[in-house]
């Protein structure tokens, strides 16, 4: 009996004429989108491999070791294919030297404003958008339209179990919207094995969890649409109301969840930071000042009655224990500062994280949150992956700088310039360039950050998990409304 | 209960919600080999009395039994016994005549049937060869009608409850349906019937009732009609003289 329902289904919906014309378009959407993003991949990883080998050079060719500054781009991932993510979103280039905070810039949206406009189409996105529609589409009058169409009371003019149809029902409509679903995704990796997209056991692995987090996501409209149909008496209501909640679920309610989070966790801006950060110097070096002024008069003041030469004298005397005091001075003044700014910056993160967790917690009430956390994080596309290159990249930094003045002691150039001024020769700038190229032998290189297989792991099945209780629920709803439906 | 008792409405009562008295007191029974064709105007409880047989709607008071089996205390054993043709089949639009067929066979548990079982009962009905591989969204009525009755013979259930059946049928259409009803109570089909076509009542039924504000008015056999005319008596009973 079960098996006569769920077949049936599949037919009806398999046979339905809008069937074939809407999957076949979500199909080779899905598909083109693939083809796209292998082909950002290759652009990118090709972009990724000059720019390396460019930095390469400008750095042998630099003019001293404390002059080195190195270049870190941040490289492409192949699961960026099928969820772009944050990862357009987020600068690919950082400097890295003594001077400078890194800091990564030169986003593709910032390099090619046209992308932000509209944004890129990847697989999560159609998955979310098109074939959750899809979903709603061909299950919102699954129930209600049997009814309107009378095979309802048919069917249970027969010795059929409500509880068997029901599932039957939910059956055939997954199989039958899960089938079209899995065929492009197949393809979609055929397609990465074939074009010999460079990916590891693991991203092969995170692949495989992704499609599933979209069977997993469509499951929840289907169900979602099976008792949309059993809680409405007519179609056209249901189909309504499948679309108010379609509308909501993928757009509405996520937007809305970090909107709620913004108004009830306010993050400082970043010039609001750096406005405090700069206020706090500006107050500490005033102090500094006030300090050092009351200090020279203390200074000053045994040279009271001293002559010019015992004045010289004494100031010789003192001159480098001052100065160290002096040096000692600026440099805690430096020390509060970089300290103070340090506090702002995890302040800020702290906040922001603050938001982040908010903000997902409220958008988690949407299944499609849910299913686009998951796949980001399965992705290693999610919100962390600045984070995660600027942590990385400030710990390079210090490796970095470290084997800069070693070799910069190494080499007995200290990296400064020297002017010389000649009534004869004229003026001469030595920058104290080493000869030839410098050798970068024993470099560090910069490791690229990726989440532990644990971290993603944990973290997609919190969204997958989700996606799996939104199922349920819905389907449990479903199950116990059509117990009691009217057939007639 | 008879034995030979196939179809049984006992104080049948059923009180809707709203406090609607819908049907009131009814009680008939329907033997093997017998077509009861239930008259009356709109709203008389005609269509509520079938729907408590297929245990669509719970009784308030009594019981429809299926071959000695109350429909609301073992609906799934009762409706092994009972196939149904409604008002108006609508059946599944891209579905062909012939997979439409296999489908509600197969819900009524008959899963032996092959393609020229099919095709022999579309014949029975009247639908013509060239019909039976056709979706059904290009059928009429009385082609959809017919895939109806097509169904219900299919099941090879011991009773027939029919609602309405050849309401918005053309006369030959309707003619040809009676016959067909005639010939399953021939072969043993124990048959109720709602109709409001007073003439192939008259014509076809064994025993006629007729239900007014949802009470069974009237009930005479064939026998006890002779001589009579029904439409007049009919009339009576609508206009509440015989009250």
């Amino acid at each position: 009996m079960l098996a006569t329902i769920i077949v049936h289904e599949l037919k009806n919906i398999l046979f339905s004429p809008k069937f074939s014309v809407t999957v076949a378009v979500a199909s080779v959407l899905l598909l083109l989108s693939v083809v796209a993003g292998i082909g950002q991949y290759r652009a990118a990883a090709a972009q990724y491999e000059t720019t390396t080998q460019l930095v390469q050079q400008e750095m042998r060719e630099a003019r001293g070791w404390m002059a080195l500054t190195n270049k870190v781009l941040r490289r492409p991932d192949p699961m960026q294919i099928f969820v772009s993510g944050v990862a357009n979103d987020v600068g690919r280039l950082s400097g890295v030297n003594a001077f400078q905070a890194v800091k990564l810039s030169h986003s593709t949206f910032s390099d090619d404003p046209v992308y932000a406009v509209f944004r890129f189409i990847d697989l999560s996105f159609i998955v979310a958008v098109v074939f959750s529609l899809l979903a709603v589409l061909f299950t919102y009058d699954a129930v209600n339209g049997e009814k309107e169409r009378g095979t309802l009371q048919l069917t249970f003019a027969n010795a059929v179990p409500r509880a068997q149809y029901i599932l039957g029902k939910f059956a055939g409509a997954w199989l039958g919207l899960v089938l079209p679903l899995l065929v492009p995704m197949l393809l979609s990796l055929l397609l990465l094995a074939v074009t010999a997209v460079p990916m590891t056991a693991e991203e092969w692995g995170r692949t495989v969890l992704l499609f599933g987090g979209a069977v997993l996501y469509v499951t929840v409209f289907v169900a979602l649409g099976i008792l949309l149909s059993t809680l409405t008496p007519r179609s056209s209501a249901s189909f309504l109301y499948a679309l108010v909640l379609w509308v909501c679920a993928v757009f509405i309610v996520p937007r809305a969840g970090t909107t709620l989070a913004g108004h009830l966790v306010p993050v400082p801006t970043v010039a609001e930071t750096e406005a405090r950060r700069d206020a706090f110097a500006k107050d500490r070096w005033a102090q500094y000042e006030a300090q050092m002024q009351s200090r020279w008069k203390e200074r000053n003041a045994p040279l009271e009655g001293m002559t010019k030469e015992e004045r010289e004298a004494y100031r010789d005397e003192k001159m480098w224990e001052w100065m160290e005091q002096d040096d000692q001075d600026r440099k805690q003044v430096q020390t509060d500062i970089d300290e103070q700014a340090r506090r702002l910056t995890e302040e800020l993160r702290n906040r922001r994280m603050e938001q982040e967790r908010l903000a997902f917690t409220l958008s988690r009430l949407s299944p499609a949150s849910s299913f686009q956390l998951a796949a980001m994080n399965l992705a290693g596309t999610d919100i962390a992956l600045k984070t995660r290159y600027e942590d990385a990249l400030n710990g390079y930094r210090t490796l970095f700088n470290e084997y800069k003045e070693k070799k910069a002691k190494e080499s007995g150039n200290s990296g400064g310039f020297r002017i010389e001024v000649n009534s004869d020769t004229g003026v001469k700038i030595d920058a104290g360039r080493e000869r030839g190229v410098l050798d970068l032998t024993g470099m560090p290189q910069f490791t690229h950050p990726s989440p532990s297989a644990a971290e993603t792991m944990r973290s997609a099945f919190i969204d997958l998990g989700l996606l799996g209780l939104f199922s349920l629920a819905a389907f449990a709803g479903a199950f116990v409304r059509f117990l009691r439906y009217d057939v007639r | 209960m008879s034995v030979h008792t196939m179809l049984e409405a006992v104080n049948l009562s059923k009180r809707y919600e709203d406090g609607a008295l819908a049907v009131d007191d009814v009680s008939f029974s329907v033997r093997p080999g017998e077509i009861f064709a239930m008259l009356g105007g709109n709203g008389a409880g005609k269509t509520t009395t079938i729907n408590i047989f297929l245990n669509f709607l719970e009784p308030t008071a009594g019981e429809a039994r299926i071959n000695g089996i109350a429909a609301h205390r073992a609906p799934l054993e009762a409706k092994r016994h009972v196939a149904f043709v409604s008002e108006n089949v609508m059946l599944y639009p891209t579905f062909t005549a012939v997979q439409n067929l296999d489908y509600f066979a197969r819900l009524g548990g008959k899963t032996q049937y092959t393609a020229d079982d099919y095709r022999r009962v579309l014949l029975r009905v009247g639908l013509q060869e060239e019909a039976h591989h056709k979706k059904l969204k290009g059928f009429s009525k009385g082609m959809r009608q017919k895939c109806g009755i097509a169904i219900a013979i299919l099941k090879d259930a011991p009773a027939i409850l029919l609602d309405e059946p050849t309401s918005g049928l053309d006369p030959k259409s309707g003619f040809e349906f009676m016959q067909l009803l005639g010939s399953l109570r021939d072969e043993g089909k124990a048959v109720l019937m709602s109709t409001h076509d007073i003439f192939r009542a008259k014509e076809t039924a064994d025993t006629i009732g007729i239900m007014r504000q949802g009470r069974l008015v009237m009930q005479r056999s064939r026998a006890g009609l002779a001589g009579e005319d029904l439409e007049r008596l009919y009339m009576e009973h609508m206009a509440g003289v015989h009250e």
